[in-house]
């Protein structure tokens, strides 16, 4: 089950990175999203898996797809000077990179006496409420404050004569 | 024997390791694609893979709330970045009628 949802998150990034197609690579993020909202679920976490599908697959890749259409801009242009050199060097340091994650994941002792200890509980609304509005009551109404601040600032940023 | 059986079976370094690949691919789209929508896709993948890293920390050790709330946080202030980050996104293509990063180049020496 694991290995499904990584597989599909690592499956519909790559697919991004390598889609001329801008509306199909947008469709490719929402294929990693669900894969990540599932290993959510797989951390006993269904709050942030739902909060995943509604806010990342939901909101953000709709207003990526609204630009895309917005611009009529379906297909990357054409570069202005072609750079192979730099793309092949790109890729190998891609996987080099890649490499030494895999090296510094599997050889890390720390990581694998984390992984034998007992699993709590699933987490719930409930207690996510409680600490949310108990701990953090101040950071909620700031992170509100900006959502606000946000709007009103694409607002102003895209209207062309305010 | 018994690392890789604990990658595939889904324990605490699988996560890792699918947030740091995750991570790698989204830095890979940021610096080889050209079209600012994609690049901008590339960055809401590297968000994500910090966010697999920190709930897949906050389950493995002790799994209270805070983890989540913190989770809670970050995608509010991601979908802040999505609005003014395509907002200027809109901006740059009426200033240049392109979407192509090479092209705004007016910086540049």
């Amino acid at each position: 089950m694991f290995l499904c949802f990584a597989l599909i998150t690592l499956i519909g990034a790559v697919a991004l990175t390598l889609q001329r197609n801008l509306v199909v690579a947008g469709l490719c993020l929402v294929l990693s999203f669900m894969g990540v909202a599932g290993l959510f679920l797989l951390l006993a976490n269904p709050v942030a898996a739902a909060l995943q599908i509604i806010v990342y697959s939901g909101a953000i890749v709709v207003l990526v797809l609204f630009v895309v259409m917005l611009l009529n801009q379906h297909q990357e242009e054409a570069p202005v000077r072609s750079r192979p050199l730099q793309r092949w060097i790109s890729v190998l340091v891609l996987l080099a990179l890649a490499a030494g994650a895999f090296r510094l994941v599997t050889r890390s002792p720390l990581l694998h006496s984390l992984d034998h200890a007992p699993l709590p509980p699933p987490m719930t609304l409930n207690a996510l409420g409680n600490v949310l509005f108990n701990d953090h009551l101040l950071a909620f109404e700031v992170i509100g404050l900006m959502l606000l601040a946000a709007m009103v600032g694409a607002v102003a940023l895209v209207k062309r004569d305010l | 024997m018994s690392t890789s059986c604990s990658i595939l079976s889904g324990g605490l370094p699988g996560y890792i390791l699918v947030a740091f690949l995750l991570f790698i691919v989204g830095l890979g789209t940021v610096l080889v694609r050209r079209s600012i929508l994609v690049q901008f896709m590339g960055v809401e993948l590297m968000l994500n893979a910090a966010n697999v890293a920190l709930l897949a920390f906050a389950r493995f050790r002790g799994g209270d709330a805070q983890g989540t709330v913190f989770y809670l946080f970050i995608i509010a202030v991601a979908a802040c970045e999505a609005a003014v980050g395509l907002a200027l996104v809109v901006g740059l293509y009426r200033h240049r009628n392109s979407t192509d990063t090479d092209r705004a180049d007016a910086l540049k020496l």
